[in-house]
């Protein structure tokens, strides 16, 4: 019956279907849509439990986000008289509009999540060695200028935690060494914060910085293609390799008649075999879809149970106090206020070696990561392979220290950035910002 | 030669239309650092030094804390020299909400991430008889305005 009914919804709705494994492929790569996929792709590359599909879902963030940035580009004003006005309508007069700026926000801490745990995945199944460290690389910039977009983003809507952020992010840039002063300038579009500010980070959040994650994108999606696909298929074919099938007795032609025998060609197949692959339309472009849903209808529920902040309207002359950074820069925050050293008559400031030295080695030693790595070939592709142990354990420690210091910041901290464990009483400090 | 002069007149061809894309280039640059910055003046007025009352007070505008101790006066900057937020007076020090850093009353540094003391800003009376300040102006940490009976001393 299944068979019978499929056989005529193909024959009265399609004008034509594809008869061979040829056909099959070229209906992929001749499709618009479907091209920049590979006609076939491998089982292993799609295993759920080998990715768990976390570049997808970055991905269908990154949709999500364009998407509803664009629209609540309709609605917000870059200026600083009426940004937080156009903030307050999308909240309180816009139909909806709530539940956008809600999906935008949330979407985009997801995403910094997201990239992360994804980058993880990537380190825990040691999937950069080889020419898979261009992209790495190429994914060390796209988290960098992920958490560049949360940050431009925060500030738009020109409240305490916008211009506070502006003030405290600003003023970290002014440390670097040389080039910190012009870089602040250049940033505030003067020595204050001020209109030039807000119109600044605007354009680089709405145009450059989003081009720039989409450019990225695309190159990362060229190369997993041109490296041949996930690393959870390098073992495949090394298998291949290893393990010569046996051969069926042929005969051969040798230059004095025919030999009987084996043939030398086929001790030694490379690549992957029909049965480890499958169409990637719709094997692939099925699961896709099936990821953006479910990671859009958790960010839409997300946007519906809870809203966005918005702190009162931006007030040089009152810093919130305690003032806290959101929770993924929040580690940062306790590093630049805790990195001071003096010795002697000489003080370094935490504003450096926190927010600029500590962080600048701790990127170069990530980006880096894949020719630091000594670790043998074969534990490529594989969660937590036994011989990469040292490795994965540097950066879980990495990590767990970043999680720590989160949520100290997050949860200990309170007026005047002291720390309150829980229990102990907090004292009240006026909220009139 | 015939194909010398050729190669020179390409290179100065090709060189100054490259030349010419890089100059735009660098002149778009240029644009971003602003000639004329409407900004409010790094001189200005506060009240009159009869307005204020004895110790620590807050001008939240100019963020800055004036203090006076009977006849003298002097204006110590709020802006924590670590990075930029408002310190608070609280009676026995200043402290920063945002990261943490300790002043003692005179601006210096009793801990936390802060580098440096609190700016002290050079304070006159103007002509007409109001507490001026120069903020882009840091004075010893000595400095006192002493106002006597006729204007001050």
């Amino acid at each position: 019956m299944g068979a019978k009914f499929k056989a005529l919804w193909r024959k009265t709705s399609w004008a034509w279907s594809p008869e061979s494994d040829r056909e099959s492929s070229e209906a992929i790569v001749k499709n618009f849509w479907l091209h920049w996929f590979p006609a076939k792709v491998a089982r292993a590359s799609m295993d759920w439990n080998y990715s768990f599909w976390l570049g997808t879902a970055s991905a269908s963030l990154l949709m999500i986000l364009t998407v509803t940035g664009l629209m609540l580009m309709f609605f917000y004003v870059p200026s600083t008289e009426r940004a937080y006005g156009s903030i307050k309508d999308l909240q309180y007069a816009v139909s909806f509009g709530r539940i956008l700026r809600n999906q935008h926000r949330w979407a985009a801490e997801g995403m910094v999540a997201v990239v992360y745990i994804h980058m993880a995945r990537v380190f825990f199944t040691g999937a950069y060695r080889g020419t898979r460290a261009i992209n790495w690389v190429a994914g060390v910039v796209l988290f960098l200028v992920t958490l560049f977009l949360s940050f431009t983003g925060y500030l738009l809507p020109w409240d305490q935690l916008a211009f506070w952020a502006i003030t405290v992010g600003t003023s970290i840039a002014k440390q670097a060494p040389f080039v910190g002063p012009t870089i602040q300038f250049l940033l505030l579009g003067g020595h204050e914060i001020g209109q030039q500010t807000l119109l600044r980070f605007y354009v680089l959040h709405v145009f450059f910085l989003p081009v720039l994650v989409w450019i990225l994108f695309a190159y990362h999606m060229w190369r997993v293609r041109k490296d041949g696909g996930l690393a959870a298929v390098e073992g495949i074919r090394n298998a291949r390799v290893m393990v010569p099938k046996a051969t069926p007795k042929t005969k051969s032609y040798s230059l004095f008649g025919l030999t009987p025998g084996t043939s030398v060609a086929v001790m030694s197949s490379t690549g992957l075999e029909e049965s480890d692959q499958v169409f990637s339309s719709p094997n692939m472009s099925r699961r896709i879809a099936l990821v953006f849903l479910v990671v859009f209808n958790i960010t839409l529920l997300a946007a519906i149970l809870f809203n966005a902040p918005l702190e009162g309207l931006a007030n040089p002359s009152v810093t919130p106090n305690p003032a806290k950074a959101p929770w993924y820069f929040v580690w940062l925050q306790e590093l630049v206020a805790s990195t001071t050293v003096r010795f002697g008559g000489y003080t370094v400031s935490g504003a450096l070696l926190g927010g600029i030295l500590l962080p600048g080695f701790l990127l170069a030693v990530l980006t880096a990561w894949p020719w630091l790595d000594r670790s043998p070939i074969r534990a490529q592709g594989r969660w937590l392979a036994p011989e990469r142990k040292r490795q994965n354990m540097t950066f879980a420690i990495a990590t767990l220290a970043i999680i720590i210091l989160i949520m100290v910041g997050v949860y200990l901290r309170g007026p005047y950035w002291r720390i309150y464990w829980p229990g102990q009483p907090r004292p009240e400090t006026p909220r009139l910002y | 030669m015939d194909g010398d002069r050729r190669k020179i007149l390409r290179f100065i061809g090709k060189g100054s239309v490259l030349a010419a894309f890089l100059a735009q280039i660098g002149a778009a640059g240029r644009a971003f650092f602003p000639n004329v910055l409407y900004e409010p003046p790094s001189r200005f007025k506060l009240k009159k030094p009869d307005d204020y009352p004895d110790g620590y007070t807050l001008d939240e505008a100019h963020r800055l804390y004036v203090i006076k101790q009977k006849d003298a006066f002097h204006v110590i900057s709020a802006i924590c020299t670590h990075l930029g937020c408002n310190v608070q007076w609280r009676d026995t020090e200043f402290d920063c909400p945002c990261h943490g850093s300790r002043f003692r009353p005179d601006g210096t540094v009793i801990g936390g991430p802060a580098p440096r003391p609190l700016d002290w800003f050079a304070t006159t009376v103007s002509p007409d008889g109001y507490l001026e300040v120069d903020s882009a102006k840091d004075v010893a940490r000595d400095f006192q305005l002493v106002i006597g009976g006729n204007g001050k001393a």
